[in-house]
Formats: C-alpha cells, sequence, structure tokens
C-alpha cells in the first residue's frame, strides 16, 4: 500500500464522517496531538526493560485507547460514521485510577514541583504528560465548539480520560525513576 | 482473524479484460455493501471489494485480469469446485445516508462497491464510471436501475453518440457538467483519480463531503 495519495499538498484533509477541512483546524489539531502523543508513547515503550512487563502492558492498552480516541476527535457529531465509532472503553478511566493509587502506594509524598527527566524512560513519560496536556487543551477547544449536546457529552468523556491520563503519565514517570533507583529532584526556587 | 474456505460455483466474463467469480456463502459470515474479502493466495494477498448484496446467497467478486498479473491470472484459472480461502470482511467504505445528492465516481473495477449498494436497496445516487471502453461498463443494468443517473466516462475513444455516455474522464465529466452544489462524493480507483476528484471539490464543491476507497 502506497503510503502518499497527495491528496493533503494544497492543505486540506478529509475526516472520517467525509467533511474536507482546512490542516489548521481545531479538530485536526486536536487529532494529531493524540498522534503525536500515541508515538511518544511508543518510544517510552521501547525505552522500557524486559523487567518492565506489567509498564508495558499498561501502555499498549493506553496506546489502543488513543486510537479509539483520534477516531472520535476525526469525525463528526451527528454523521453516521460517528454513530458507528467503537467506544471508549467505560473502565479505561477507573483502570488508570486503579493503576496510578497502586504506583502511589510506593512512592514517597510528593513535597512540590519536580524536574521532568531521571532515567530515560520517566523522561519520555514526562514528555508524554506534557503532549498529553496539550491533546486535552486542543481537544476542550473544538469541543467547546460543537453543536450537539449528545455529541459534546461523549467527547467530554474523552476529555476526562485524557485529563486523567496526564496524571497516569506524571505518576508512572516518578514510578519509573522509582524502580531505576532514582529519587525525584526537586525544583529549587533558589536555582538560577 | 477466521479464515474461511469457500467453494467457487462460477466464473463469468464480464468483458475482455474481467470476470466475475462467485463464491459459495460460508455460514455465518455476513457483511455490509462496500466491504471487501482478503483473499488468501498461497503467500500473498489481495483485496476484492463483494458486488454482491448482503443478503445474496452467494459471494461475488469483480476481477480485472491484468496481463501477467500474479493474483488475477490464479483467479481466472479458477473453475467451480475449485476453493478459496479469506478472511473478512474489511473496510469501511459504506454508504451513509444524508441530505445530500450521493455522487459515486469510480474507474474500472472500481464499480465494485456501488453494485453491492444498489444490491442492497440504496437508491438516488449519481454514477460517473470511467472506463477505456464501453465495454467495461460492467453492471450498467444494475446500477442504472436504482439512478437519478448513470454516465459512462469513456476515456479511449472518440466522440460518442450513445446516451448516458461522455467522451472524457471523470474529472473531465465533473469540470464540465456536474451542477454547483454540495454532494456526497464516493470515490473508489487509483489514487490518481482520487486524488484530481478531491482537489475539484475542494475548488467547486464547498460543502461537499468525500469519503475514499484508494486500490493501487
Amino acid at each position: 500500500m502506497k503510503i502518499y495519495t497527495r491528496t493533503g499538498d494544497r492543505g486540506r484533509t478529509g475526516l472520517f464522517s467525509g467533511e474536507r477541512v482546512s490542516k489548521a483546524d481545531l479538530r485536526v489539531s486536536a487529532y494529531g496531538t493524540v498522534d503525536e502523543l500515541n508515538s511518544v508513547l511508543g518510544v517510552l515503550a521501547a525505552s522500557l526493560g524486559r523487567e518492565s512487563a506489567r509498564t508495558a502492558e499498561g501502555v499498549r492498552r493506553v496506546q489502543s485507547d488513543l486510537f479509539r480516541l483520534g477516531a472520535w476527535f476525526a469525525t463528526s457529531p451527528d454523521t453516521p460514521a460517528f454513530e458507528e465509532l467503537p467506544a471508549l472503553d467505560p473502565g479505561a478511566v477507573a483502570w488508570m485510577e486503579a493503576e496510578i493509587d497502586r504506583m502511589e502506594s510506593a512512592l514517597p509524598p510528593l513535597r512540590g514541583f519536580i524536574l521532568p527527566g531521571g532515567h530515560p524512560a520517566a523522561a519520555w513519560a514526562h514528555l508524554a504528560r506534557a503532549v498529553c496536556r496539550r491533546a486535552e487543551r486542543r481537544g476542550v477547544a473544538f469541543v467547546q465548539d460543537l453543536q450537539s449536546a449528545e455529541a459534546e457529552t461523549t467527547l467530554t468523556r474523552a476529555i476526562v480520560y485524557l485529563n486523567r491520563l496526564s496524571d497516569y503519565l506524571f505518576v508512572l514517570a516518578r514510578d519509573l525513576n522509582r524502580l531505576a533507583g532514582l529519587e525525584d529532584e526537586p525544583w529549587e526556587q533558589g536555582d538560577s | 482473524m477466521k479464515v474461511y474456505t469457500s467453494v467457487v460455483t462460477a466464473r463469468r466474463s464480464l468483458s475482455s479484460s474481467a470476470f466475475e467469480l462467485r463464491l459459495a456463502r460460508p455460514a455465518g459470515f455476513t457483511f455490509r455493501p462496500g466491504q471487501h474479502l482478503r483473499l488468501l493466495l498461497q503467500e500473498r494477498q489481495r483485496d476484492y471489494t463483494m458486488t454482491s448484496g448482503p443478503e445474496d446467497p452467494e459471494l461475488a467478486i469483480l476481477v480485472r485480469q491484468v496481463p501477467g498479473g500474479w493474483g488475477s491470472s490464479r483467479l481466472a484459472a479458477q473453475e467451480p469446485g475449485g476453493t478459496l480461502r479469506f478472511t473478512g470482511p474489511h473496510g469501511r467504505f459504506l454508504f451513509r445516508p444524508s441530505p445530500r445528492k450521493p455522487l459515486f465516481v469510480c474507474t474500472g473495477t472500481g464499480i465494485a462497491p456501488f453494485v453491492a449498494m444498489a444490491r442492497s436497496g440504496v437508491r438516488g445516487y449519481t454514477v460517473l464510471h470511467g472506463a477505456r471502453d464501453p465495454e467495461d461498463l460492467y453492471y450498467r443494468d444494475i446500477l442504472v436501475a436504482g439512478a437519478d443517473g448513470f454516465v459512462g466516462c469513456i476515456s479511449g475513444a472518440g466522440k460518442l453518440e450513445e446516451a448516458g455516455l461522455f467522451s472524457g474522464r471523470v474529472t473531465g465529466f465533473i469540470k464540465e457538467r456536474l451542477p454547483q452544489g454540495a454532494y456526497d462524493f464516493y470515490l473508489c480507483g487509483r489514487e490518481e483519480m482520487v486524488r484530481d476528484v478531491i482537489f475539484l471539490v475542494d475548488e467547486r464543491f464547498p460543502g461537499s463531503r468525500v469519503f475514499t476507497e484508494v486500490f493501487f
């Protein structure tokens, strides 16, 4: 299968629901950022050692969720295509919250800001968390423009998912440093 | 993914370069018009869209015989009683009803999904079928029956006198004859045609939607 079709060469692209829109459209920016997030998670997964099988499984689960979420963002509401989208896993947020609680129980209490970094896998998790926040901001921007209340409700679930995912990635970064024997590096306000 | 094995029940020539292959429908196999099978031919795979309706007792696929083509040569050699293995259904090139007028635009065997849609009861569409020769307007009678319009766009001939034929490519018809408006464009064919029609939609038919199935 050829990758290039040149149909996007003039700055426009097609949504799953068929509309042709500018690549500067809020919706395109949102699902493009979800794709970017998924790619960063791919790097994170690639940087994990064999001892991190549980984390790798969790990251793969999130990557699959993000494909579904990207499809929701790439489809206009009130269209037949929107009706046919695979459902977002209703248990996904609860799973992330359980994972956050599990990881936090082994971590020292957080007493301030920490510098993103440490072990390479933890550093990738921090980057993923920052990209996730951007995906959330862009998702919020276009969901606020929607006219359909039903679609807004559905897509609001996607925003909830991204919000919880960024929390999960923050705690995951700390947990990966803990597993690597590294402590959080606190931000010292006096540093210059 | 489940692998089905099916018996070939018939092979019917549609033109000098295309034929239809009919397969017994395996128990439990369902699909939606516009979806395709993935034939497992020895170590290679080939995708073919079903032309049969979803309720038909048999499955039918449309095959363009490519001279020296690895897959089409093997399918052309199939006789009734032979077997084929496949997975499916695959694909999301589905008819999506809307207030806009549906326009089915295709070249060659790209007509296949629209035949399945017509056989499933879709009505009120206009077909632009591009072909080099009028003999390659396969399934024309089936499509005309449910169409508001059918235009065979013939690129390999001179001036055409027959009603329903346009001398030129589908893109030529869209540029010269298609009234302004918002349509649901369903495009199935080679990448060049799909790309050129999308550019025309962007330039001339604002508010339209475009659904594509590209084959190479």
